[in-house]
């Protein structure tokens, strides 16, 4: 088990690496210069090199990423003299465009797409597996088709289509929401629901329409295991069945791409963020991408890898616990 | 300087995603041209009117706005917007424009200075004397010193961004790396607290004006934290920042040391201004569209989007809360003169009567939010405010005359070319496309990324032979307007701006010269105007279209108009409320 987690560990942080060292060459041939960016109109040569410079961008590529590998462990300075700023560990880059380190511009975005990712987490498992183990359990019916054509048309609507559509009807029309505006949940945690409420569904819609298919064919699986025939035959309660050998064994798959989602959702949910306004990493990143903001296009990459390693490895973990055929 | 587009990006999600457009620096007076040929325009029944009455004194304003501010560091503000939201809320500087709706807009206004300037040396060297009693946030008093610190921070290579005045003006400042290194220059003077003295390189009698921009406002040494300053400038005006969560929300409240009788052009009502960031542009619409409850003391930062407008005219409630100031920046179609068939006279003069504006002007947000272009520079730089019709070409082109035009440059069947323009000015470009197309010019459209776009279009041996830019005066006069776009000797070969055209004309550039040597203000003027026309008839570009800057503003908002030498951005010095009681604060 030990041996499994440090293999495991080791292999995430050469994923990590691949990822930031990928994302680094992208950007050296992409044509943009936040350099120049930075420097505005009517930018003289003599003054764009000077900015280069304290950007550290005249530095060869390998120089630069093995600077950016060692920040992250050691911290770093950029720039030199009075002005010299200080980026302490772990320090992923300075966003010249926020004139903030990374770092914080992460850490400070990250409850709001965490809010969003756990809500709407919590939302669809209840939405999708209760309507995958419905559909399930009476397969063929009325119920169950009904069930899957609604998840069919769920899934197929795009995520910026549900928002606007749910503002539309709730806000708008109805007015029965507020249009949302991030509260963080310390403040004010009846606020802070009702305004992630939109965004909550607007995600949630979508994943549980898949979790529903694939729960419902999960679970049509297992309950169809010779096991299941055993406890049944014993007698047990049919609770007991569903919910303790059906749909145990059942979870296996559905917790696989649930440590995958959640963990994507974490670093950002881009569109949704957008759409409702939510200052979350997404936004962060999709602001990154339009302003040529590299630092902050890797610190979220970068977090988003490490989301989805880290997701993988409690998923695999998980597995151990969830089915206990599983030993590592 | 350059109009910075951010309509953002779309693919799939342009309805949900586009943001608005976002400013861009620079100012001009003048009342505008008004309602287009053919009737009243139901948008511009505010121009020159303040909107909502008197406001009176308290409560909270928000600000509504879909993306953060480009900096604050008045070293390196030189977004138009973001000029207004500085200096006439958080620094003074040394002179300002007078708040007033319409051409007065375009006037000085002393500010930490006790008067408009005087020179000497022939307009070479300039003095200020600063008003006594000036204060910080914090209740120390304000130095012509810290005045002169500014002026040399903005030259730091760690502090980007800001406007070039003092760049291309003062003596000996060739080379300067700003203060940081223990180097100073000599040629901002202080012999005493309440004096500066500005020593130029070559006579230049505009200097007030530029004395407006926020290079010219005080940062007192000790609070000087580099680039993180952009987080945090130290107030000299009514209000000091409560806290500032970039790219989330802005709390101003007010600054207990600013003495409001030192200053004759802020009135700083609100106790508190708010500013929510990051929203979507049509949640922004839709709120102050309904404008209720607390969206009823709040203004919009960004243009009321295309797709808003009907929502907003056909309602005289509502179209009574809409500012539609001018821009005062010109769009224009630019052609890379530098090589075939662009090189050709005649060729470009086909493009300007082949070009339909009334479409690009569909294209780019309807009849009631811009105004075809009739010549260079806006309307703001001429007299009566209003563009002459210099070519007098009808606004969907002359298609014969385009025609006749490429058939006596030697291509009767027209010829392929393409155009460069930023992701949000796509229907820009496919309406470019179709009226060109129909004197036989195929134009094939690449669309870039906003933050790939202006160092695509700057690489000058690679670009496409068209791009579609606009370029905004930074203060009302033809000097901040034809050099910058038109002096062949400003083209880079990469990182190019301004200059889209590459035009190079030995004529031109030598009366460039020479009105930035006259003295005489209206002479100059005078020679500008002229010149705009001379230019014209060359044909480097074709003018497009002049944009308005229509804006919302929620029912309980008073003092409201956009001011025209910020780009109509509303007049942040003014602004108030009708109730402040009922701004929820």
């Amino acid at each position: 088990m030990i041996l499994y987690l440090g293999r495991r560990l080791l292999g995430m942080l050469g994923v990590l690496l691949a990822v930031a060292a990928i994302t680094f060459l992208i950007f050296y041939v992409l044509p943009s210069d936040p350099a120049a960016a930075a420097c505005g109109k009517s930018c003289s040569t003599e003054r764009l090199e000077a900015i280069r410079a304290h950007m550290g961008l005249d530095q060869p590529l390998w120089r630069q990423f093995g600077d950016f590998v060692t920040g992250i462990f050691t911290g770093r300075t950029f720039g030199s003299g009075p002005y010299a700023l200080d980026c302490s560990f772990p320090c992923l880059g300075y966003s010249y465009e926020n004139a903030q380190p990374v770092w914080d511009l992460l850490v400070d975005r990250l409850p709001v797409s965490a809010s969003l990712a756990v809500g709407a987490a919590l939302i669809w498992l209840a939405l999708g597996l209760g309507a995958g183990v419905t559909a399930a359990l009476r397969k063929d019916t009325l119920t169950d088709r009904a069930l899957m054509v609604g998840a069919v048309a769920a899934a197929s609507l795009p995520v910026y289509f549900t928002s606007v559509m749910l503002i539309y009807g709730l806000i708008r029309v109805a007015g029965l929401l507020p249009y949302p505006q991030y509260v963080p949940f310390g403040s004010d945690p009846l606020s802070w629901a009702s305004n992630l409420l939109l965004p909550w569904l607007a995600l949630a819609i979508l994943y549980a329409a898949m979790y529903a298919r694939q729960s419902r064919s999960s679970m049509i699986e297992s309950m169809a295991e010779p096991y299941i025939r055993t406890a049944r035959a014993k007698g047990l309660p049919r609770r007991t069945v569903v919910v303790k050998h059906g749909l145990r064994a059942a979870m296996t798959p559905i917790l696989t791409i649930f440590g995958m989602d959640l963990g994507g959702l974490l670093a950002g949910a881009v569109i949704t963020e957008s759409i409702f306004g939510l200052p979350g990493v997404g936004r962060l990143f999709y602001g990154a991408l339009t302003t040529g903001d590299q630092p902050v296009i890797l610190g979220v990459t970068l977090l988003a890898a490490t989301f989805i390693v880290v997701a993988n490895l409690c998923v695999d973990l998980l597995y151990a616990v969830v089915d206990p055929r599983v030993r590592y | 300087m350059d109009q910075h587009k951010r309509n953002i990006l779309a693919v799939a999600v342009v309805t949900a995603l586009s943001l608005g457009a976002a400013g861009c620096s620079g100012g001009g007076t003048g009342a505008n041209g008004g309602p287009g040929k053919g009737g009243a325009n139901p948008a511009t029944g505010n121009l020159g009117k303040v909107v909502g009455g008197a406001p009176a004194k308290g409560g909270t304003l928000t600000v509504l706005s879909n993306q953060d501010f480009t900096h604050l560091d008045p070293a390196r503000n030189w977004v138009m917007g973001d000029m207004d939201f500085g200096t006439r809320l958080l620094y003074r500087t040394l002179l300002t424009y007078k708040a007033e709706p319409g051409a007065k807009g375009g006037e000085l206004s002393p500010d930490l200075a006790e008067d408009l300037g005087t020179s000497s040396n022939g307009a070479k060297t300039w003095t200020f004397r600063l008003k006594k009693g000036l204060k910080y946030e914090d209740g120390s008093p304000v130095t012509a010193q810290d005045v002169k610190y500014n002026v040399e921070r903005s030259f730091s290579p760690d502090l980007p961004g800001g406007p070039d005045y003092a760049a291309r003006y003062l003596a000996g400042a060739e080379g300067y790396q700003g203060p940081a290194g223990g180097k100073h220059l000599d040629s901002v003077k202080t012999p005493d607290d309440h004096t500066i003295v500005f020593e130029l390189r070559k006579p230049f009698a505009e200097f007030p004006y530029a004395t407006v921009l926020p290079t010219f406002a005080p940062v007192p040494k000790s609070q000087d934290k580099g680039p993180q300053y952009d987080n945090r400038p130290f107030s000299s005006g009514p209000y000091k920042i409560e806290s500032y969560a970039r790219d989330k929300q802005l709390v101003l409240v007010r600054n207990p040391h600013w003495d409001p009788k030192t200053d004759g052009v802020r009135k700083a009502y609100p106790d508190r201004i708010v500013v929510t960031m990051g929203l979507k542009g049509n949640q922004i619409d839709d709120r102050l569209i309904t404008g209720s409850g607390a969206d009823a003391s709040a203004v919009s930062w960004v243009n009321l989007r295309p797709e808003s407008t009907p929502k907003v005219l056909t309602k005289p409630d509502v179209r009574a809360r809409l500012l539609a100031e001018s821009t005062n920046c010109t769009e224009m179609l630019q052609m890379h003169t530098g090589r075939a068939p662009f090189d050709d006279v005649k060729v470009r003069q086909a493009v300007q009567y082949a070009l339909d504006r009334q479409s690009v002007l569909t294209a780019s947000g309807g009849p009631a939010l811009n105004e075809p272009a009739t010549a260079l520079m806006p309307g703001s730089l001429f007299e009566g405010g209003k563009q002459p019709d210099t070519l007098k070409i009808p606004p969907t082109g002359d298609v014969d005359k385009a025609k006749q035009l490429l058939k006596e440059a030697g291509k009767p069947g027209g010829f392929s070319t393409s155009i460069t323009v930023s992701t949000g000015d796509k229907a820009v470009a496919e309406a470019v496309q179709q009226s060109l197309g129909r004197a036989g010019i195929k134009v094939t459209i690449e669309t870039v990324d906003p933050s790939a776009f202006y160092d695509t279009i700057g690489d000058t041996k690679n670009r496409t032979d068209l791009t579609y830019t606009g370029w905004c005066p930074d203060y009302p006069s033809g000097s901040t307007f034809l050099p910058f776009v038109f002096d062949g000797r400003y083209i880079k070969e990469k990182g190019n701006s301004g200059n889209h055209s590459l035009f190079r004309d030995e004529p031109t550039m030598k009366r460039m010269d020479e009105i930035a040597a006259m003295t005489d203000a209206a002479a100059a003027n005078k020679a500008w105007q002229e010149l705009d026309g001379q230019i014209l008839a060359k044909a480097p570009t074709a003018p497009v279209v002049v944009e308005r800057k229509p804006l919302l503003v929620g029912p309980n908002v008073a003092g409201a108009f956009g001011h025209t030498s910020f780009g109509g951005q509303i007049d942040y010095a003014t602004i108030g409320l009708k109730d402040p009681s009922k701004s929820g604060s």
